[in-house]
């Protein structure tokens, strides 16, 4: 565990990993050896590897995401209990471009939009969609996370790497 | 602006008997779609004209050029269906 946070600590001071992807190498150390040493390598060696290969399972957002922090696509992956398969790879920079657009909407067409969604039971005002927010929306999205275990064994998995 | 689709590749493969493959240049298209786009554009151009006389904010511009942005994104959309249930039929779409 020691040698584990050694390393940690190089590639921090080597530039490969962020600040805050340190920290959360060190926390997970703490929590689960085993599994921060496999994170931990999968960082350092992100820049040299480069992205990860496509629909690759079980990483963890900090290894995936790579030395750099920059998640190019959001994954979304869907495994049925009875083996059946869906997987859908969306460039971030299209989520942006989708959202920017929204903002791009003509005034007095979203506000026959708004009026429709409101009439369909959804209070959603687009007039709210400013580009400042939309950065900070794009930064969390390649923060999130969303694993679903349904009973009947469907497992849904989305995440950004 | 980044440059929209340029190929499109699909799979469709039921089981082992029938297999689809195709892959579509989707740049041989752009000169098609250029003239579509050019009357677009004045048909916008004339809307937020109409649109500042009625003294409402133009945007009809601004909004078609968002859409094509939004189009040039969609590359490196993939889509990979696989179901056991029909002989493992798989169909795969890719943009590039």
């Amino acid at each position: 565990m020691g040698d584990d946070r050694n390393r940690i600590l190089d590639l921090l001071a080597a530039g490969k990993i962020t600040a805050e992807e340190a920290a959360r190498l060190l926390d997970a150390l703490e929590a689960n050896p085993a599994q921060a040493a496999g994170a931990e390598t999968s960082a350092g060696t992100g820049a040299k590897t480069g992205w990860p290969k496509f629909f690759s399972s079980g990483a963890k957002a900090t290894e995936r995401t790579g030395a750099t922090g920059t998640a190019k696509f959001m994954y979304v992956k869907v495994v049925s209990g009875q083996g059946d398969n869906v997987n859908v790879k969306i460039p971030l920079a299209l989520l942006r471009a989708g959202l920017k657009l929204t903002s791009l909407i003509p005034a007095q067409a979203q506000d026959q939009i708004n009026k429709t969604m409101a009439e369909k039971g959804m209070a959603f005002d687009l007039n709210n969609f400013k580009p400042e927010d939309l950065e900070e929306l794009i930064d969390a999205l390649r923060e999130m996370e969303v694993d679903v275990d349904a009973a009947n064994g469907d497992k849904v998995h989305v995440y950004a790497a | 602006m980044k440059c929209p689709p340029y190929a499109m590749s699909m799979r469709i493969v039921d089981g082992k008997c029938a297999k689809f493959q195709l892959w579509f240049p989707l740049f041989i298209l752009w000169p098609l779609a250029l003239p579509f786009l050019l009357l677009t554009v004045i048909a916008a151009l004339f809307a937020d004209l109409f649109s500042l006389i009625s003294l409402h904010k133009p945007g009809y511009t601004r909004f078609l050029f968002g859409v094509l942005g939004t189009v040039s994104e969609t590359r490196g959309t993939e889509v990979f269906i696989q179901d056991k249930s029909h002989h493992s039929r798989i169909v795969a779409f890719t943009l590039r």
